[in-house]
């Protein structure tokens, strides 16, 4: 037996996480992160207090101790500014891989350690093994509800001391754990949304971060012929074909987004089939040499795509196949089969027709 | 074994007199005091028996005594009620309970400012108090810090100004003799032994107050609503008792134990609370500690909270200039020994030693 510490969110995966643990005869805490403030264009609705209280409704319900953590400001610093200033910049952030690798595996594990804690655990659906060189992070059993690619900047030292009991289950053995340990978050819908931005709309989010800034300008072709205009740069994604409003002829899609034009750059399909990405900020679980055939996600939920990473500090991604719709900002994940190697942050696609 | 508790500032366990005295307003006198008839009488002597101990502690006429829901409802009764029948400019200390400082934003109020050690800056409150005023709201003691303010200094500026004194005495019960300047007083009785959900305004007898609660006569027309018999004689109880001895020996003891392990005491060189210590351990959040001294065993707090459970930063400790997420408040009670004084320290020791530990280890 051990002491752990669960980061509660209030949904039913981390409850089940709780319960589980428990049930193994652990000494387990919940703690729940408070992440950032109510939705100001919406007084009297607090984000984040029902699931609170979800949260602690359950640790009631297994006797735990409970606490609520306030994160607002580390939060504030590495993922919402982060959000703001990645779109502003021209690409397309991802919330949820910074609040993993800042949030959840640095600032919560630190303050889990600090209550005397041997690991912490949390519901997300990944694997860590212990093999005779130390720990490594795999996708989960459950291929639909893998979230590996989200914790990719986790440190050997943050494996070492991290549960993921959900790893090896299904998500329906999950909920039926739930429903037989009388969770009342049994039946909750899961949420896929970036919890921060109502309605998911960024780009409100974004104005109300940033008044002074506009970002309204011109869509383009790639031979600088103006197609129409729009309201805000950072409203678009490479790949992105809805709301442009414009014709090319054919389809046209989102390729490039320049910021210090303002101008959003639109080609036809087979230009967005990239060759291949450079990516910075790598970490590195283990390197494959150059000539190694791995694979690579360049997405959430995105297929695995072979490719091979060059030499160097700013290694290329070289694919094996073209891959569709290389998105500054986002991360890349390497994986060998189930394993993820490492990963690091799109800068851009390394261009070229299929 | 049962947690050491020393939270007392929030709330502290019924004291065994307070319990043998309100138990028969539950059994056999569980009538309504304002029933003419027979089950009535019991509950009504209760309940004006208590009264005259509130009264006698506070140095007031028991008629002058209303009884509300607490402390937070008192304050509310004091400031909206002085100000409806005599319109007129409000001050309030920066380091006031939010159940002052909130209504009194509401209301338009100007703040007045504190020093390092949470006092009023009374050359500040004279300035601020010649252009007159109506009423003047301040703390006896501050809720987190235990620092006691002084009542007699601030009742003269505020009798030149015209104004009357309005003092939360919330604190006070239990832990010192009442406060004698004031006009208006809040108390409660659940911090040092009596039951939550009561506490009284208590008046001078040159002061009125409109009704904000409407839709009956008790307490003279002033606090509509059934009587809440069993803790209102709680409270009377608490102030009978008085203060609980030892308190002062305790809190020397705590402070030299969290001295040794380098903290700094907030407020140390202004008069304090017998009961409360409010410690700081520079670059260590507050709620950090208090999470960890939970799993040690000893129950403590960080400041206020909000509705996710979360600490908030202190506005107490911002108004003294102070970082506003360091603080841990340890405050005693009458049934702490000294043995669960010791028993704090140690978890205190462990819980830094654990986090500087899980700090070296991010480095």
């Amino acid at each position: 037996m051990s002491r752990v510490v669960v980061a509660m969110s209030g949904g039913v995966d981390s409850s089940v996480v709780a319960g589980l643990l428990v049930e193994q005869g652990h000494e387990v805490i919940g703690v729940h992160m408070k992440l950032h403030d109510a939705d100001p264009e919406r007084p009297g609705h607090c984000c984040g207090l029902d699931d609170a209280l979800d949260a602690r409704r359950v640790a009631d319900r297994l006797n735990i101790p409970f606490h609520v953590v306030d994160l607002r400001e580390a939060f504030r610093a590495a993922v919402m500014d982060d959000l703001t200033e990645t779109y502003v910049a021209g690409a397309t952030p991802n919330p949820c891989v910074r609040c993993n690798g800042v949030l959840k595996f640095r600032v919560l594990l630190q303050r889990a350690l600090a209550l005397g804690a041997d690991a912490l655990a949390t519901g997300h659906y990944a694997r860590v093994v212990n093999g005779s060189e130390g720990p490594s992070l795999h996708a989960a059993l459950d291929a639909q509800k893998d979230q590996s690619y989200f914790l990719f900047p986790m440190t050997r030292a943050a494996l070492t001391r991290t549960l993921f009991p959900l790893g090896d289950l299904q998500k329906d053995a999950v909920r039926a754990h739930a429903r037989q340990m009388g969770l009342i978050t049994a039946n909750k819908a899961e949420s896929q949304e970036i919890c921060f931005i109502p309605d998911q709309d960024h780009a409100r989010f974004i104005q109300r971060e940033r008044p002074e800034l506009d970002g309204s300008g011109e869509i383009v072709d790639e031979s600088g012929r103006v197609l129409g205009l729009h309201d805000g740069y950072w409203r678009f994604t490479v790949g992105q074909r809805r709301g442009l409003g414009v014709a090319l002829g054919q389809p046209a899609y989102v390729l490039r987004i320049e910021p210090s034009t303002r101008r959003v750059v639109v080609a036809s399909e087979p230009r967005l089939w990239h060759r291949g990405l450079r990516a910075a900020s790598w970490v590195w679980h283990e390197r494959p040499s150059p000539d190694e055939r791995v694979q690579a996600r360049i997405r959430h939920r995105g297929a695995l795509v072979s490719c091979s990473v060059g030499a160097g500090e700013e290694p290329a991604l070289r694919f094996e196949e073209p891959a569709w719709a290389v998105a500054p900002g986002q991360a890349v994940v390497v994986y060998r089969g189930d394993r993820v190697l490492g990963g690091a942050w799109i800068r851009g696609a390394i261009e070229g027709e299929a | 074994m049962s947690p050491v508790y020393l939270d007392h500032n929030a709330t502290g366990p019924p004291r065994p007199e307070v319990l043998a005295r309100a138990l028969p307003l539950f059994t056999a006198h569980w009538g309504n005091p304002s029933s003419g008839h027979a089950l009535g009488r019991a509950p009504a002597a209760a309940v004006e028996d208590a009264r005259e101990d509130v009264a006698r502690w506070a140095g007031a006429r028991p008629r002058d005594v209303i009884f509300t829901s607490g402390a937070t409802e008192a304050n509310q009764l004091a400031l909206r009620g002085v100000l409806a029948l005599r319109p007129g400019r409000l001050l309030v200390s920066a380091v006031e309970h939010p159940s002052i400082l909130e209504p009194a934003a509401a209301i338009g109020a100007e703040i007045l400012p504190v020093d390092a050690s949470g006092r009023v800056r009374l050359d500040l409150a004279e300035a601020l108090l010649r252009g007159g005023a109506r009423l003047v709201s301040v703390q006896a003691a501050n809720n987190e810090t235990g620092v006691l303010q002084d009542l007699d200094a601030l009742a003269e500026l505020t009798r030149a100004a015209g104004a009357w004194l309005h003092v939360d005495a919330a604190q006070i019960p239990g832990r010192l003799p009442a406060p004698t300047a004031w006009d208006l007083l809040t108390i409660t009785g659940h911090k040092a032994g009596g039951f939550k959900g009561v506490g009284a305004l208590v008046l001078r007898p040159h002061v009125a107050v409109t009704p904000q609660q409407l839709g009956g006569s008790q307490e003279r027309g002033r606090r509509a609503g059934t009587l809440n018999t069993g803790a209102i004689v709680s409270l009377g109880e608490v102030c009978r008792l008085g203060a609980a001895p030892g308190l002062l020996d305790l809190r020397v003891r705590l402070e030299q134990g969290v001295l040794a392990l380098g903290a700094a005491i907030t407020g140390l060189d202004a008069p304090r609370l017998p009961n409360t210590v409010h410690l700081r351990f520079p670059g260590v959040g507050g709620d950090a500690l208090v999470i960890a001294l939970d799993g040690l065993g000893v129950c403590a707090s960080a400041g206020a909270a909000c509705a996710s459970g979360a600490a908030k930063p202190s506005p107490v400790l911002a108004a003294m200039g102070l970082p506003a997420t360091e603080g841990v408040r340890l405050s005693l009670g009458w049934n702490t020994h000294a043995g669960e004084v010791d028993q704090a320290l140690a978890a205190l020791a462990e819980s830094l030693r654990r986090h500087r530990a899980a700090e070296e280890l991010f480095e």
